[in-house]
């Protein structure tokens, strides 16, 4: 671990155009969005009770942009960065990882999951905890569970650690779906959930966040050579557009068609959205009682007598 | 004329924690006092916290409520705005402004529009108020008070100054939103809030005083950036973004008459043409038969249209 700059800073990179490519009505003024998300932070702990949070640092953008402002909101002493690969993650992602940790001096964490993860699906022609009928079971599942197991480590190193896990998870992958349930989008509270990728980006480069990190491909790295944007069919800028004029400005169909949306990347990604709709709400409960949780019983989540003492 | 020192107290209350809130009010009065200001002004809500939903009937005060008498004892030779759950006697709830001055709640503002659309949900958990009066005030001036929502709606400024208030008052709790760098402050809200600001002041040709608050309750952040603007729409005072504080700002209460002389825009008001076409056009709203087209004295072939809007009250097919 190093002290190179232990107070969360980085070097804003100047030239942030160059690094990636940023569609114009996606703009923010970084430094009020730096600001807000801070104080969002320090206060989601405060309100409940904790001055520490942990995350799972993968090596990728979203969680080395969160983890900047987590040092930035609670100090890097107060952030535990846990790396946790699996035996075919890309050896990149870790470097790129303790990239991060050296940067912030945060205190970090390496998990490597695989015997959990082989230990449900078996490894090597021995069947796992899953039995034999889940030994070929496709990257999508496997992947899933790896997030999942991620998920487990972290709350459970929440406890040793006396700290809330702070979500990762962008605005881009939450409205496409593009997350595991109870996986990577389990957290506590999310800073960067209402940031679209191209807006991490350009926070990510704006707080310091090392080149390498913003320059490469995203990849969810669950099996060796996935990218996101190999996966999705399209790039980030391109979906970012697409969800901003789609869902923040409504435009309807025949007016995205005419900004020249092409009609069926139109039509795949407004099911993407709405068959996603599950992953960004609370499981329902059904109506039986006189006041019942989420539906007329509404209290914040924050207040006076909610926090852990 | 001596200035008036107006503290703008842009503050970050705590959710639901009246106690805690009351104390700080009373302390942050104190402040402005020992600085010298006249008038205090705290933002909507500042006792409670904002995104209360059901806490509100918990945190909720009479206007006799002897929490609030005894905010209001701090006031001698002052005068503050402070906001409020109000509970009514047949148990409404209001958002509520009071003036508190020389040790009394000389007068109760209940907000008139709740916002209820888009991240917004207050008329589920409040009642609206039903009447808009400036009231007299120890400064010398008659004050409109406002909350928040209360000056999107035009009529509500322009009521007030024709009414006789120099000082309008708005307190909010503005939550931050529309993060885009193509604002003049990067914040499509308070770039908003900004136009419109200026634009009351100059156009009713008095002082607008804007309080908001800091902090974040939940998952909203309140941006701050109280303001004072001149009767000339030129800003006096701007306060920071995001930052608590106590801001004080000087202003002279002759630059409303210096203003209304040089720009009698007031004077010019024509308020019963006004009422006559907002007659017609609630008549019609309502589907009341009125159909006037021409100004009232032309075509001597029809009947005058006071005769027509007391007769006409024939419902529409």
């Amino acid at each position: 671990m190093s002290a190179a700059s232990g107070d969360g800073q980085g070097e804003p990179n100047q030239d942030a155009d160059r690094l990636f490519e940023l569609p114009p009505e996606l703009a923010i003024d970084t430094e009020i969005a730096r600001r807000v998300l801070v104080d969002f932070i320090r206060n989601q702990l405060r309100q409940a009770g904790f001055s520490r949070g942990l995350l799972g640092l993968s090596g990728g953008i979203d969680s080395a942009l969160v983890a900047f402002l987590t040092a930035q909101a609670i100090g890097p002493k107060n952030l535990l960065c846990v790396l946790m690969p699996y035996r075919t993650s890309s050896p990149e992602s870790v470097e790129h990882a303790r990239l991060v940790v050296e940067r912030l001096g945060c205190e970090s964490d390496l998990v490597d999951i695989s015997a959990m993860v082989d230990g449900y699906f078996g490894r090597d022609g021995n069947p796992g905890a899953g039995g034999e009928a889940v030994r070929e079971a496709a990257p999508l599942r496997r992947g899933n569970l790896m997030a999942r197991e991620r998920m487990c480590v972290l709350y459970d190193r929440s406890v040793a650690w006396g700290g809330l896990v702070v979500g990762t998870g962008n605005k881009t992958e939450s409205l496409i779906g593009y997350t595991t349930l109870f996986g990577d989008s389990a957290c506590a509270f999310n800073p960067i959930g209402d940031l679209y990728k191209s807006q991490v980006r350009q926070v990510a480069a704006a707080i310091g966040v090392p080149e390498p990190i913003i320059r490469k491909a995203p990849s969810a790295d669950l099996w060796p050579g996935q990218t996101d944007e190999v996966e999705a069919g399209f790039t980030y800028p391109e979906l970012d557009r697409l969800l901003f004029w789609m869902i923040d400005k409504r435009r309807t169909d025949d007016e995205l068609s005419a900004m020249g949306f092409p009609g069926p990347t139109v039509e795949r990604v407004k099911r993407l959205v709405a068959t996603s709709e599950f992953k960004r709400q609370v499981p329902p409960v059904a109506k039986l009682g006189p006041r019942t949780t989420g539906v007329d019983y509404l209290y914040p989540r924050r207040r006076p007598g909610s926090a852990r003492t | 004329m001596q200035p008036l020192r107006i503290a703008l107290a842009q503050l970050a209350p705590r959710l639901g924690v009246l106690e805690e809130n009351l104390a700080r009010h009373r302390e942050l009065l104190a402040q402005a006092r020992a600085a010298g200001a006249g008038l205090v002004v705290f933002p909507e809500l500042g006792l409670t916290g904002y995104q209360l939903q059901d806490l509100a009937a918990e945190v909720a005060m009479r206007k006799d409520d002897p929490r609030l008498l005894g905010l209001a004892s701090d006031t001698k030779g002052l005068s503050a705005v402070v906001s409020f759950v109000e509970e009514a006697d047949d148990h409404r709830l209001f958002i509520a402004a009071a003036l508190l001055e020389d040790g009394d709640v000389r007068f109760v503002h209940r907000k008139l529009f709740l916002p209820t659309y888009g991240l917004f949900d207050e008329r589920r958990f409040f009642a609206a108020g039903d009447r808009l009066r400036t009231v007299d005030s120890r400064l010398g001036v008659k004050l409109g008070i406002a909350i928040c929502e209360d000056f999107w709606h035009l009529g509500v400024p322009e009521t007030l100054a024709l009414d006789g208030a120099q000082l309008l008052i708005n307190v909010s709790s503005s939550p931050g939103r529309d993060l885009a760098a193509i604002h003049e402050v990067g914040l499509g809200t308070a770039a908003s809030w900004r136009t419109l600001m200026r634009t009351y002041a100059q156009l009713t040709t008095s002082f607008v005083i804007f309080c908001n608050r800091v902090g974040m309750d939940e998952t909203i952040s309140f941006w701050g950036g109280s303001e004072v603007i001149a009767p000339s729409g030129d800003a006096v005072f701007t306060a920071p973004l995001f930052d608590e504080g106590l801001y004080t700002v000087d202003i002279e209460l002759g630059d409303v008459r210096r203003e209304r002389i040089g720009l009698p825009l007031l004077r010019d008001e024509r308020p019963e043409l006004h009422l006559r076409e907002l007659r017609r056009i609630l008549a019609h709203r309502t589907g009341l038969e009125i159909d006037e087209a021409s100004e009232p004295d032309e075509g001597g072939g029809t009947p005058p249209p006071a005769k027509r809007a007391t007769g006409g009250r024939e419902k529409r097919p």
